[in-house]
């Protein structure tokens, strides 16, 4: 149908013009550090692991909740992993190791949104405190490193030369993803989930048992990213990336994720992820510019995203009622 | 039985306060150092903050919903009270005169929350993570703000010590700050207000039936909105008294103390849905709290384990209180039977 | 000189972004009356409530209480001037005590800024006293049941020296034994004086209570007499605009029934006991009772969606346990709930989606991938089948009409192709029109040899479109009546 291109291309369309807007910005201001094929390099890979959980946070926002765990699932993950291949351990079953613990959290979460009905911003704070704590645990609060260079080189190559595979990673997760939301019963459901689970329940959909797997997904997709950050980084700690939490939700509702669940998709997401490290980069060629200014600008972002979404939609449901 | 009592047990503040028994006496039967003047004390101590910054959450969470903006909105709002009272050279005015600077700050930016919140009728959890963003950016990054000294106004408050003890055994010593009473201050306030004004009543009626509020009169919006600015300016007090017990002004040691909070106010009886909670449930939900992070050492358990401890104790405390709020449905709907 | 109307309006309009949902409404209440309010949903019945009591603007018209113009009316006004509204949902606050309840409005409304315990006792103790309500005053409300939820609402209003007590379908949330009490109370309540407006669509009710009778249709009266003038022939035709011999419709033809498919033997669960009935393929079988009389529970059961404590669910003859909505599914049972709105509906996706939630699995591969053309095409399909009113079915479910919302919510169920079908209120706030094409749907489907079982507390709606009917009351069957014994009085009698 012809109506249904145009409505989901509208928010993508902004979307794009936002991202167009600010790499003509950057090429115009910053013409020599900003057009570097090095310096999209490091985006590529700098972006890859927090747009992937924001992947995760945007699915569970969808489902109706939040995953404020993310973070937190990864570093666990990255923890396991860097230990096991510490100890001269296979780097397919780290992987294995890190993907599984992932989906187990993650699935945790999803029994304890779904189940015992904690809200999903208690339940995930929870658990995301629990999680930090076991890796504490496990890891002596100390750093976890020296890890072997077979599996840090997963970092450093790329994809004919130039695409780093783990910005191949996200891309693939994305896809995926995007394909799951929009064309499978699942991703379906997780949206009718969303817009209200009552319903869902009354029209036959498994409510739990879709919130498990969404939030499966979610840890399991995390699990990915600390994999990522694993390698990059060639270490693992229980607190890395805290700031990150905030940063995911953020993309989300910038991406066009409603937080009240129901609506979003992954492309948005994905588009809004480009957008927040452009613009993290672009002011990283400041140096009178603290980094720390990064999170004011977000923070006014998010707000001033939300407040625009809110007009745009007041406006259309308008139109809306008008036509009908 | 008497009624009281009956009605006592429903509460959950009442298995609180029994776990609290329990815990103190166990930590006691294996170290014999929880009931001893010193360990008191340092728990009075380390309750001070925390409890402060729980009323944010409980006037958030009894009238709108999370609020996850205090503890930025303390950072910030006394990193301007020490750095304006140094500027004006107002060191040598009373430490009360730094403190309303900072609450007044502190106002400004909860009124920012309470404008969005309000305004827009967007969930306070996101927006309050987004001007806790804001505030950190402008802290870290516009004032670029480090380690810093006190006014000595300040730094003379907080070396005024409200009690001292010493323990005779083990030699160890402990103070009780001043704050503590700026701390009993607001809690006898906030009682006098949430229980004998009609806006406090107003805080509670909101929570409870936003459209059955407006009905009878309470003015919503100008409630939630004022809940945001008194919980600004009750967390600039909070970030000062924690500037003044650790004498000296840290800003990267405020962030995620908000978690910590929640849990404890959740813990304590309050309702996440909204219109339900008490100031009682709040200090025994914070003491609770201080308590496991802080004597988890006594019982030999490793300090690493403090992040488990917690997580499960916010899962369990929520997991809980989301069965029995599902358990009350099913009461209701027996009664509703019942009536037939 | 008080004036012998309490309250005059005069062709008030109003409307809401193009729509007129009043187009120039009168009502004139006579001093200590009871008067009734009727009109099917939609006819405009709330928004002059609404403009009575000050919440909304009229676009034109004029107010007069107690013989005074008020040329603007606010809510505070309105309350100076006598009038409380009893909502539906009787505005209490479920997390305070009965006595701020009762308390608060007076207060509030005397600019009080301070809590005085004893001044607030004395106000809960003095609103009890008015209609000799026996309530625990430090209860926290939602402990309640709806009943005294409801007592509290009317007892608060009286403190206010109210003139005029405007109850919105007081009755919807009650048992019988509860409008009886409510009934009494209106009684005494007209004894001191107060006049009340009594807003409804249940014609027994109207009857019952009322003195006098103001009907609208779609923003305009259709007429205002005294109850003694009206009957209930008339009563039906100035709701609906359409003659009452015109709805009932042709019975099924015997030829048609077959088998049981659906049988309960002894069944029970939270909210009903002992229930037995036999459903045939191309049967009707209405299911019938007030609110609380466990109508909704037995459905609920049947749907796999509340756990039966006792007896045996047959299905073909065989006996089966329904554990969860997908078992209900898989034995081809379905089920239209009761609140579109809430348990029907994903108000804010689309037509679409709406359509197909529930043939998720026949759309999709088996490895659950969906083909975005078939999904298109079975909603679609369903769109022109049932006669949805809507340009595109990509637009938001929400922008229907209420009738044309039942419609997508059947549609989902029927494009399961079902044997059972099991609708909860199948019209409830559905106009004339939709309600009209929603019986003649389930007659066909009936004839094509789907077992139907409707559930409402419409009688004229069981009359109407069923074949037998069983009656609940206080969660067990009280009357099981064929087709000859069908009727209103027997309806009416098996409740009591």
């Amino acid at each position: 149908m012809s109506n249904k291109k145009i409505k989901i291309d509208s928010n993508i369309v902004r979307l794009l013009i936002i991202l167009l807007v600010f790499i003509v910005l950057a090429c115009v201001t910053k013409p020599s550090q900003f057009i570097k094929i090095a310096n999209f390099q490091t985006m590529a890979k700098a972006l890859s692991e927090y747009g992937l959980m924001a992947v995760g946070v945007g699915i569970c926002m969808i489902s109706g909740g939040i995953d404020l765990s993310t973070v937190y699932i990864a570093n666990l993950c990255g923890i396991l992993s860097g230990l096991y291949l510490q100890g001269g351990g296979n780097n397919a079953v780290a992987v294995l190791i890190a993907l599984v613990v992932g989906a187990a959290c993650g699935a945790f979460n999803g029994f304890l949104v779904s189940y015992l009905k904690i809200p999903a911003m208690l339940a995930t704070l929870g658990s995301y405190q629990l999680f930090q704590g076991i890796a504490i645990v496990i890891s002596g609060g100390s750093t976890v490193s020296g890890i072997p260079a077979s599996f840090t080189s997963f970092a450093t190559t790329a994809l004919f030369s130039y695409i780093p595979l783990s910005f191949v990673v996200f891309v693939l997760v994305c896809a995926a993803m995007t394909f799951v939301m929009s064309k499978t019963k699942f991703g379906t459901r997780m949206y009718l989930v969303g817009t209200n689970e009552k319903a869902a329940r009354f029209a036959g959909i498994r409510c739990n048992k879709i919130l498990i797997q969404t939030y499966l997904l979610s840890g399991l997709i995390s699990g990915i990213a600390g994999l990522l950050s694993l390698a990059r980084l060639n270490s693992a700690k229980a607190d890395f990336g805290s700031s990150y939490t905030m940063q995911c939700i953020l993309i989300a509702v910038l991406g066009g994720v409603n937080p009240n669940g129901g609506f979003g998709t992954i492309p948005g997401i994905a588009i809004a992820v480009l957008i927040l490290q452009m613009m993290s980069s672009y002011l990283n060629m400041f140096p009178g510019v603290s980094n720390y200014y990064r999170n004011l600008i977000w923070g006014v972002a998010l707000i001033g995203v939300l407040i625009m979404n809110f007009i745009l939609d007041k406006r259309r449901t308008q139109k809306l009622s008008k036509t009908s | 039985m008497n009624k009281t009592f009956k009605r006592m047990l429903k509460q959950s503040e009442f298995y609180v306060f029994l776990i609290i028994i329990v815990f103190a006496l166990i930590i006691e039967a294996k170290s014999g150092l929880f009931f001893t003047n010193n360990n008191l004390v340092d728990r009075l101590r380390s309750m001070i903050v925390p409890s402060i910054y729980a009323l944010c959450a409980l006037l958030a969470f009894v009238s709108t919903g999370p609020d996850v903006s205090f503890p930025l909105i303390g950072a910030l709002s006394s990193y301007l009270a020490i750095v304006i009272t140094e500027g004006l050279g107002l060191a040598g005015a009373p430490w009360i005169v730094s403190f309303l600077i900072g609450t007044f700050f502190g106002c400004l930016m909860g009124a920012l929350n309470g404008f969005i919140i309000v305004k827009y009728r967007f969930p306070s959890l996101i927006v309050t993570l987004g001007t806790s963003s804001i505030f950190n950016g402008i802290l870290l990054g516009a004032f670029e703000a480090g380690r810093m000294y006190l006014p000595e106004n300040l730094e003379n408050f907080a070396r005024t010590p409200l009690l001292t003890v010493k323990n005779a055994e083990t030699g160890l010593g402990s103070t009780l700050p001043m704050t503590f009473l700026i701390m009993v201050f607001l809690y006898i306030v906030a009682y006098f207000v949430l229980n004998k004004t009609m806006v406090g009543r107003g805080v509670y009626a909101v929570g409870g039936d936003e459209v059955s509020a407006e009905r009878a009169g309470f003015n919503v919006k100008a409630i939630r909105f004022g809940v945001f600015v008194v919980n600004g300016g009750l967390a600039a007090i909070g970030g000062l008294c924690y500037a003044v017990q650790a004498i000296r002004y840290l800003p990267t040691e405020y962030e995620g103390a908000e978690m910590e909070v929640i849990a404890a106010v959740i813990l304590g009886g309050t309702r996440m849905t909204g219109g339900v909670g008490t100031l009682k449930g709040c200090l025994l939900g914070t003491l609770l709290l201080t308590m496991v992070t802080n004597s988890l050492i006594m019982l030999g358990i490793p300090i690493e384990w403090q992040k488990v401890f917690i997580g499960a104790i916010i899962i369990i405390g929520t997991a809980v209180s989301a069965i029995q709020s599902h358990a009350g449905a099913k009461v209701k709907t027996r009664l509703k039977k019942e009536a037939a | 000189m008080e004036s012998e109307n309490i309250l005059c309006v005069k062709g008030i309009k109003k409307s809401f972004g193009g729509v007129h949902a009043l187009k120039g409404v009168d009502l004139t209440i006579k001093r200590g009356e009871t008067h009734c309010l009727a009109g099917e949903n939609g006819c405009g019945k709330s928004t002059i409530i609404k403009v009575i009591s000050g919440f909304y603007k009229p676009d034109a018209g004029s107010i007069e209480v107690d013989g005074k113009g008020y040329p603007v009316m606010t809510p505070a006004e309105a309350i100076k001037a006598g009038i409380q509204v009893i909502y539906q949902d009787f505005s209490v606050f479920p997390n305070l005590s009965v006595i701020e309840n009762l308390a608060f409005n007076q207060v509030l409304a005397n600019k009080k800024k301070f809590v005085n315990k004893k001044e607030f006792r004395r106000i809960a103790e003095e609103a009890v006293k008015k209609i000799n309500f026996d309530v625990d005053l430090d209860a926290r409300v939602e402990t309640l049941p709806v009943a005294d939820k409801q007592l509290i609402a009317i007892s608060r209003a009286l403190l206010d020296n109210a003139k005029l007590i405007i109850m919105d379908e007081p009755t919807t949330a009650l048992t019988k034994k509860e409008v009886n009490r409510l009934f009494e109370i209106i009684a005494d309540l007209k004894k001191s004086g107060v006049t009340i407006l009594f807003v409804s669509h249940k014609l027994d009710e109207v009857f019952e209570i009322s003195d006098s009778i103001t009907i609208l249709r779609n923003g305009e009266n259709v007429i205002s007499c005294p109850t003694s003038e009206m009957t209930e022939e008339k009563f039906a035709y100035y709701m609906t605009g359409r003659h009452f011999d015109t709805q009932v419709e042709k019975k099924t033809n015997p030829d048609q029934i077959g088998d049981v498919v659906l049988e309960a033997k002894n069944l029970s669960a939270p909210g009903f006991e002992n229930v037995s009935f036999q459903l045939r393929k191309g049967e009707i079988l209405g299911v019938t009772g007030q609110l609380g009389s466990g109508r909704t529970e037995l459905s609920l059961a049947l749907f796999g969606m509340l756990k039966p404590t006792g007896g045996q669910i047959l299905v073909d003859g065989r006996e089966v346990k329904i554990g969860s909505v997908t078992a209900a599914q898989k034995l081809g049972i379905a089920l239209v709930p009761e609140d579109r709105l809430t348990e029907g509906l994903f108000l804010p996706q689309s037509i679409m989606r709406n359509n197909v939630v529930s043939v998720l699995d026949r759309l999709a591969n088996k490895l659950g991938f969906l083909s975005s053309r078939k999904v298109e095409e079975e909603s679609e399909k369903w769109v022109k089948e049932l006669g949805v009113a809507t340009k595109d079915h990509m637009l938001p479910v929400q922008t229907l009409s209420g009738g044309n919302q039942q419609k997508v919510v059947l549609a989902r169920w029927l494009a399961s192709e079902p044997k059972v079908l099991i609708l909860n209120g199948p019209t409830v706030g559905v106009d004339i029109g939709a309600k009209y094409d929603i019986h003649n749907l389930l007659r066909q489907l009936a004839a094509q040899g789907m077992a139907i079982l409707v559930v409402s507390d419409d009688t004229a709606e069981v009359i109407a479109t069923c074949d037998r009917a069983i009656v609940m009351q206080a969660g067990r069957v009280t009357g099981n009546l064929s087709e000859k014994d069908l009727n209103a009085d027997t309806l009416a009698q098996a409740a009591l």
